[in-house]
């Protein structure tokens, strides 16, 4: 019998087929809680529904973020629950969203929140709120076990995220000059959490120059350096370190006491303080709600949300200030705020690849790696038994432009990101295909405010900031740094300011 | 006839090559470093198999006769080969020197078969077509020994079976080449006994290998394995030694079944006797109901509930004859409940309140034990107990690892509890540790109960003595955050070790 050619390439494949058993197994997923194509309606300006229904509600607060949630927390803490937030998205928390499945549940984008200073009194207050502060004493289950963090360079496994493995007399001399200048800011004062406590224009020069130029001119030149402070700006600012403003680059390292401690976190990260929020304010959330129109009106705003006009006396934007110039009329074209384009995933785990001995951490990272590495979300687990797990996966597109990078995010579908991110991890654990069973991806264009050169300082910034009329403004934006203290700290604010003007 | 000539170069090919991979794959299993010992052996092997074919040429007489003969003796060598080697793993120190010895004399064996076999053909064809079908069968036979062994072989088989059924085959071979070559033997009736006498001997081989097999593991491991299991949690093996069961968790020895009394009496006696009317009783850990054994001396005591993560732990030792028999079936007594549960997650949902609380873990060899060490673990445990309750934590060793035990000791004070510590000695352990912990005064119990063998209410005081060499050291707290015992545990124990 004589085989025919496509027979016999098909008996090949066939055989091929057999070979391949300890391959992959079939990994699902898919994009989840995308929110651009709302973005992108107001953006293009398209029409929407007239109003058919008033509803009159002394406040309303615009957008479900930390902000907006802290400012509806600092409401009911005073007594008043006379208001509505309206959130576009179906799940409240913003960047701090959470998901869960059959293994665990686990943070969509902010994970962790450090010990807070002295100075961030609302944080304070809140984690006594919510019982992670008690008697002075912070709940240990709340804070980061150990092994917390770990890096993965030249083929091994270190303690920690700065390198201390492979460094040159040079390396290590220019970490310890870097930890002495941080040191000095440190004790200035300048450099708070809130932002607005310490700054002094004493040090408005270092935000005319981005980081890393700042480093050069301090002589900094060791390369493990610049990996390192360029990881810290895409961990905390989704920008390399020369998009970065020196001075906000110098805020996220001379802003917290070194603490030994470990930070505040959760299986479902800054998920977990959104649930106690809810709890606690969600009588008065409405999701699924799209503001399309803030209009000003002689005794106070409308905001129109689907075919609803909410006639108040108060509005708080807790929404990023990006939206502003498409919800609000006569705004004029924003300047000063550029925002980070991220991309995260979730990774179901049936098992943990193989560790070569060394047992799991709470946040991996990969030198040289364009992304962020990983946080295992079982970390925080009272188990000592764990078979399964889920990874959530960061990933700030910092290389180049943003706009292009958001294109990108578009353009790709989930397998060129799923393969992206396989990839990344496989160089580390080559079996991770044989782990996963599922990869979700969360794609966001605005992700996080950027603190680029010149936008601390901004003019433009502090006139939002201040402003004090019947629309107030309450996001982390106006502090130029994304981070949840910055984002409560002025959703407290804004709805302090309200409160007063309603009960003087 | 040709065909059944080829077929049998076949087979002889298939098991020449299933002698050196039982060889390689025993070697590399028993001594480790496959790459070296597969390459070493496979180098000998065909060294050995060229020394067979240059010996072929002095054999000039009888072809057939001797062609039979080898058959059966490399039936008799090879299918005997993984016993062999087996066995003086076992009991012998040369394992080395046999193995290679067995590889030459099997080598040098099957260089024989193909060039005397090829003569014995040759009237038969041409040269050239008796090169490439011999070739050729060789080859096939080759790769289909090589297909079958990994996949079907070793493990359907095993290594002393798979090479006893090649051995059969070769002696299979011998006993039909009588039939095939009948012309040009002699004394044919002879070889037919001897064929029928090895294929015999094999036959029964193969059915006794089990016990040839377990009879050389036991002496590997120095004590008879009685229970070896991998459960989801743990690997779990129980061996006897005359009338000393042990139990190793992860190749950690859990217990002596000689000496566990004395652990296993202080652990729970100096606590438990202490509170006036314990009715309610926990014990985290201890699947292996000896602790609960020890608590069912107090009649007063109604419930004991168990919490150990591991439901084939704490089956085995409600079934297995040997095992009910050391803890006096302490795990089927209706006063005990059994609860296979993860301990952290479950003190720190379950809100039922204890008068006598046991935390009797492995030793925090790493961060996911150490969470069982840990303030907030206590403090958690710490509210389950009654007013007039106690907890003991096994602490490890104050000897070898002092400064972890005094670490845990501080643990169990930051967490809000008084603590007194104490050691016995248990000969298969060494000097061990405990800490009992509590909301209020200790006192030493003035009665024990009856039948105790190690404990007296004179001696305990002496327990509460610590010597100079593990006299109390300034250590931090164990917290989930930091996980210092851990890193104490593992240094302490470096020291001594290496």
């Amino acid at each position: 019998m004589k085989l025919g050619r496509r027979k016999f390439l098909g008996l090949g494949s066939a055989a091929l087929a057999g070979l391949s058993l300890k391959s992959e197994q079939k990994i699902k997923g898919s994009f989840v809680n995308d929110s651009f194509q709302m973005g992108h309606l107001l953006r293009d300006r398209a029409a929407f529904p007239a109003a058919k229904h008033i509803e009159k509600v002394p406040v309303v607060i615009v957008g479900g973020g930390i902000a907006g949630l802290s400012a509806a927390w600092r409401f009911r803490k005073r007594g008043f629950t006379d208001f509505v937030l309206l959130e576009m998205n179906p799940q409240a928390g913003g960047n701090a969203r959470w998901g869960e499945n059959e293994v665990t549940a686990y943070p969509w984008a902010a994970h962790y929140v450090p010990v807070p200073g002295p100075k961030a009194i609302y944080v304070r207050e809140l984690f006594e709120d919510l019982g992670v502060l008690k008697d002075g004493q912070w709940e240990e289950r709340y804070l980061a076990f150990s092994p917390q963090e770990r890096l993965f360079l030249y083929g091994r496994w270190q303690e920690g995220i700065e390198p201390a493995v492979g460094l040159k007399q040079n390396d290590r001399d220019q970490f310890q000059r870097l930890e002495n200048l941080f040191s000095e800011f440190r004790r200035s004062g300048a450099f708070t959490i809130p932002l607005e406590l310490g700054l002094s224009s004493k040090f408005q020069h270092l935000d005319r120059l981005s980081f890393s130029d700042w480093l050069r001119q301090q002589g900094l030149d060791s390369r493990l350096l610049h990996w390192y402070v360029n990881y810290a700006c895409r961990d905390d600012y989704g920008a390399l370190a020369s998009d970065t403003s020196a001075w906000a680059g110098i805020h996220y390292f001379s802003s917290r006491e070194p603490e030994e401690k470990g930070p505040l976190t959760w299986p479902e990260g800054n998920g977990w303080i959104t649930r106690r929020l809810l709890e606690r304010v969600g009588a008065n959330i409405r999701t699924g709600q799209m503001v399309h129109r803030i209009a000003q009106t002689r005794r106070g705003a409308s905001v129109f949300a689907g075919d609803v006009e909410f006639q108040s006396e108060f509005v708080i934007f807790a929404a990023p200030m990006f939206l502003a110039p498409y919800l609000l009329e006569n705004f004029p074209p924003l300047h000063d705020f550029a925002y980070s384009p991220w991309l995260t995933a979730n990774l179901t785990l049936e098992r943990y690849p193989d560790s070569r001995g060394v047992e799991p951490s709470w946040d991996t990272v990969f030198l040289d790696s364009p992304t962020l590495g990983y946080v295992d979300a079982m970390h925080q687990s009272l188990r000592t038994h764990i078979d399964r797990t889920v990874w959530t996966f960061y990933w700030a597109l910092s290389e180049g432009a943003p706009a292009q990078n958001r294109r990108l995010l578009l353009e790709k579908d989930w397998t060129y990101w799923k393969e992206a991110i396989l990839h990344d991890l496989e160089r580390v654990h080559s079996d991770i295909r044989q782990c996963v069973s599922r990869i979700d991806i969360m794609r966001m264009g605005h992700a996080m405010i950027r603190p680029a050169v010149g936008s601390i300082f901004s003019e433009e910034r502090r006139r939002l900031s201040r402003l004090d009329g019947r629309i107030l403004f309450a996001n982390s934006d106006l502090s130029g740094i994304s981070i949840f203290e910055e984002a409560q700290f002025h959703g407290v604010e804004a709805a302090q300011k309200v409160h007063k003007k309603l009960h003087g | 006839m040709g065909v059944l000539v080829f077929i049998s170069v076949l087979l002889v090919a298939a098991c020449g090559l299933i002698y050196e991979l039982v060889a390689g794959t025993l070697a590399s299993y028993l001594v480790g470093d496959s790459v070296f010992q597969f390459s070493t052996i496979i180098g000998t092997y065909l060294f050995a198999m060229g020394i067979g074919s240059a010996l072929s040429r002095y054999i000039n007489r009888g072809l057939a006769n001797r062609f039979v003969w080898i058959e059966l003796l490399l039936g008799v060598v090879g299918g005997f080969s993984s016993t062999l080697l087996m066995l003086a793993f076992a009991f012998t120190q040369g394992f080395e020197l046999i193995l290679y010895a067995l590889v030459v004399v099997m080598g040098v064996l099957v260089g024989l078969e193909i060039p005397l076999l090829m003569r014995i053909v040759k009237h038969r064809y041409q040269f050239r077509d008796v090169i490439a079908h011999v070739l050729t069968f060789d080859y096939l036979g080759a790769l289909g020994a090589s297909l079958l062994f990994p996949i079907l072989l070793v493990p359907r088989l095993g290594l002393v079976r798979s090479a006893m059924l090649f051995g059969l085959i070769n002696a299979a071979v011998a006993f039909w080449s009588t039939y095939l070559f009948a012309n040009q033997l002699s004394r044919t009736r002879e070889l037919r006994v001897a064929c029928l006498l090895v294929l015999f001997g094999l036959g029964t081989g193969i059915a006794e290998a089990k016990h040839i097999t377990a009879t050389a593991e036991d002496n590997i491991y120095a004590d008879e394995i009685i229970f070896a299991r991998d459960t989801p949690y743990q690997h779990l093996v129980l061996t006897r030694f005359k009338d000393d069961l042990r139990l190793f968790l992860n190749s950690h020895l859990q217990f002596s079944s000689r000496d566990e009394y004395r652990y296993h009496e202080a652990l729970v006696h100096p606590g438990l006797a202490a509170v006036p009317a314990p009715r309610r009783v926990l014990i985290l850990g201890g699947g292996d109901g000896l602790a609960v054994r020890e608590i069912l001396k107090y009649p007063q005591v109604e419930s004991i509930t168990l919490v150990d993560l591991d439901p084939e732990m704490t089956k085995i030792f409600s079934s297995n004859p040997m095992l009910t028999r050391l803890n006096d079936n302490s795990l089927l007594s209706p006063r005990v409940h059994v609860i296979n549960s993860d301990a952290f997650p479950w003190v720190a949902s379950n809100a039922d309140s204890f008068d006598f609380i046991v935390a009797d873990f492995p030793d925090p060899t790493n961060y996911s034990l150490g969470k069982l060490y840990t303030t907030a673990f206590y403090r958690a445990v710490a509210r389950h107990l009654s007013a007039q309750g106690f907890i003991v934590v096994q602490s490890t060793s104050p000897m070898f690892a002092r400064d972890s035990f005094w670490c845990i000791a501080e643990t169990l004070k930051q967490s809000g509890l008084q603590t007194y510590p104490y050691h016995v000695y248990v000969p298969s352990f060494g000097e061990w540790g405990f800490v009992l912990a509590g909301t209020h005064d200790y006192a030493l119990p003035k009665s024990l109960p009856a039948g105790l063998r190690f404990l007296s209410v004179d001696g305990l005081s002496a327990l509460f003595q610590f010597p100079p060499d593990m006299a109390p050291l300034p250590m931090p707290a164990n917290h989930l955050n930091s996980q210092v015992l851990v890193r104490t545990y593992e240094n302490d124990w470096k020291d001594i070790s290496h």
